[in-house]
């Protein structure tokens, strides 16, 4: 019997801890940690709600994916070029009561009338794209920060949203809206399809602008130094104008989707969602000071916060429990990303 | 001892079913609902939710909880991850009487009861209960006690009223049975000011303070909801109005919902009277909805609670019912 090399065990262990710790520093390091983190709570919570794994509810959190992926898509572009866009709930929420007082069977601008979804849909994007102008406009030609400018955009819009509702109804919001503009933010039936298509391509092709135009690169070349840009020859004005237009056009998007699905045009869609846009794209990794950011790292931040948003739903805890749960999952994710990027630093 | 497969297949499944049986009993007999609010801004809501709670657990049920912040599109995912969840029945207070419409459709078509606590959905095709305090009716009583009241103290009157959010329709049926009864009186009562708090507590404070500027012999005020108190003691308070009963001065005072404060006023004096919501009895009546609608039986889509009217004559007797004295007795003991 011979004696056991432990030296060689030794090194074969600490091998092991090493490949263990360069494999911790390649996920940490990776562009898919997110998405790690997610299918790992996923796994974690599995077994405690194991409706989480149902094929409803998989469908349930893709479907309510779809419209936050647009917005926040949206968003990631403006984040780019080191900007914020805090108009984006009353966006939702303007477009939403001006498109259903033109569709409305109660006494809509268009009821009745072929033209009416079409004009609906036309006033979603016309508005939210108007909008966007309004915002990049401010902020390269007066020169004003973004976060001012947007927040006077999102107050002024949100109450003109309320006023243009009671102008036009005794009610709250305005129903009665066309079955086929329903349709298209229907989850149930054939409707998902429409909504989840509309999501898949803005993801595409905002995925594709920013990573294989000129376009593009000029929104990152200006995030990262918008002087340095600008001597390069960059439009730096228009760049930024554009990335706030594309915002308002997503977000005008998204509006369509969420007014579908409630079958309402309501003037307070969307006015709590503004931290779900932010934070989606942020805990994907798109940074809130320009020049980095991609969209599919926003697909996952989006992907992230609608699970624990599902999997705390399935839970059905006290809104005490839900908010500690939800603020230590996310501060989970930010001390990773955090770590991450400090790992990246020093290499 | 050797087990061959046959056995240990056998053994395996007599301890699955063993296991599962005390899983299937539960099923059986407990229900579980959920209870989804769109927020507990208010005294109202926290203590409905509390008794809720106090009430499902007394019946053996399990209670789920979600809070939409106020946001229709996160309420109906809520709905659905409920339904996912199997529970049977929907306890629901939603945001918006028409986007509430395709929760209901959902539930209709997962075939869970589904009952709204204090707002109804709009008209649809879709079914579901409606559990709502008779608002216009509450408000008349109330408005008549202080109509009274004030022909017993003679004189004449300038009526001021808050009025709540005009697309809420429990606001407009209190409006409603406000000007009811005003309008018969109006040898008496002259309605001055109407103002439109949208529910918001600093807009009452503002519009009532322009109010009382403008006619500052305002003296008889009826607010939507006892939540506009403090706001409304205050504005009285620097124009020098807040008087108690029998005082000289005092401004005829009508509340309504029946919260802590309500009392507290009453007690005091400084109330008149209050249109209470019965809180306890709507629990019970959408509990009872849920009951009849696992029972097969379809009731009717709108189920409404008379409510009461308490005023200093009857406190005493009828302050038991009213559920912000059973929280003013929890922290006064």
């Amino acid at each position: 019997m011979t004696e056991p090399d432990v030296s060689a065990t030794r090194r074969e262990g600490t091998g092991g801890l090493l490949r263990l710790r360069h494999g911790a520093v390649d996920l940490l390091g990776s562009e898919y940690l997110v998405l790690v983190l997610t299918i790992l709570y996923f796994l974690v919570l599995w077994p405690i709600v194991p409706a989480i794994a149902a094929p409803a509810t998989l469908l349930d959190i893709i479907a309510y994916m779809g419209p936050l992926l647009v917005v926040a898509i949206g968003q990631t572009f403006v984040l780019i070029v080191a900007g914020i866009d805090l108009s984006a709930p009353s966006v939702l929420a303007i477009t939403a009561v001006v498109a259903a007082s033109i569709m409305t069977a109660d006494n809509g601008y268009l009821a009745n009338t072929p033209f009416a979804v079409p004009g609906g849909l036309l006033s979603f994007l016309v508005i939210g794209g108007a909008i966007g102008w309004l915002n990049g406009a401010a902020v390269t030609a007066l020169k004003m920060p973004p976060f001012i400018v947007t927040l006077s955009t999102m107050m002024f819009f949100s109450g003109a949203a309320i006023w243009y509702t009671a102008a036009h109804t005794d009610a709250t919001s305005i129903g009665d809206l066309p079955p086929a503009f329903i349709a298209i933010g229907q989850t149930e039936s054939g409707g998902g399809v429409i909504a989840l298509s509309i999501a898949a391509v803005v993801t595409v092709l905002g995925h594709l602008t920013l990573s294989r135009t000129v376009f593009g690169r000029w929104l990152y070349a200006i995030g990262a130094n918008p002087v340095a840009a600008e001597i390069s020859g960059v439009p730096v004005r228009r760049a930024v104008t554009w990335a706030f237009v594309i915002s308002g056009f997503c977000t005008a998007i998204a509006s369509i989707l969420y007014t579908g699905r409630l079958e309402t045009g309501s003037p307070v869609l969307g006015q709590r969602i503004l931290l779900d846009i932010i934070g989606a794209a942020v805990i994907g990794g798109v940074s809130l000071f320009g020049g980095k950011g991609k969209v599919i790292w926003t697909l996952f931040g989006v992907l992230f916060l609608s699970v624990i948003d599902k999997s705390l739903q399935l839970l059905g805890l006290s809104q005490f429990w839900v908010l500690v749960i939800k603020g230590c999952v996310i501060l989970a994710a930010a001390i990773a990303d955090a770590t991450r990027h400090r790992l990246l630093t020093r290499q | 001892m050797l087990i061959n497969r046959r056995d240990f297949t056998l053994a395996s499944l007599l301890a699955a079913g063993t296991v599962g049986l005390p899983v299937f009993a539960r099923s059986e007999g407990a229900k579980t609902i959920a209870l989804l609010f769109d927020s507990l801004e208010s005294p109202f809501w926290v203590s409905g939710l509390e008794i809720m709670r106090a009430k499902a657990k007394a019946a053996g049920w399990t209670s789920l909880e979600a809070i939409s912040d106020t946001d229709d599109a996160k309420q109906f995912e809520q709905v659905k991850s409920m339904l996912s969840r199997k529970v049977d029945g929907i306890l629901i207070i939603q945001t918006d009487s028409k986007a509430v419409i395709p929760a209901i459709r959902a539930a209709n078509a997962a075939g869970v009861p589904m009952v709204h606590f204090n707002r109804p959905p709009a008209e649809s095709d879709a079914y579901s209960v409606a559990i709502q305090a008779d608002n216009r009716k509450i408000m008349q009583n109330t408005v008549q006690y202080l109509v009274d009241e004030a022909r017993r103290l003679g004189g004449k009157y300038k009526a001021c009223i808050l009025i709540g959010n005009l697309g809420d329709v429990n606001a407009i049926q209190r409006r409603d049975g406000f000007f009811d009864v005003v309008n018969q009186h109006k040898d008496i009562i002259d309605v001055v000011a109407r103002i439109s708090t949208e529910w918001n507590a600093d807009k009452a404070f503002a519009d009532l303070t322009n109010a009382i500027q403008a006619n500052p012999d305002i003296n008889f005020l009826q607010t939507s909801s006892d939540f506009l108190h403090p706001q409304i003691e205050q504005v009285l308070k620097s124009a020098n109005k807040w008087r108690k009963r029998g005082e000289e001065g005092h401004v005829i005072f009508g509340g309504f919902d029946g919260d802590e404060g309500g009392y507290q006023r009453l007690l005091d004096g400084y109330l008149d009277a209050d249109g209470v919501q019965n809180l306890f009895l709507e629990v019970d009546m959408a509990f009872q909805a849920f009951e009849d609608l696992w029972a097969g039986k379809k009731p009717d889509k709108l189920l409404l609670d008379p409510g009461f009217v308490i005023s200093h004559e009857n406190m005493n007797e009828k302050r038991d019912q009213m559920w912000g004295y059973v929280v003013w007795k929890k922290k006064n003991g």
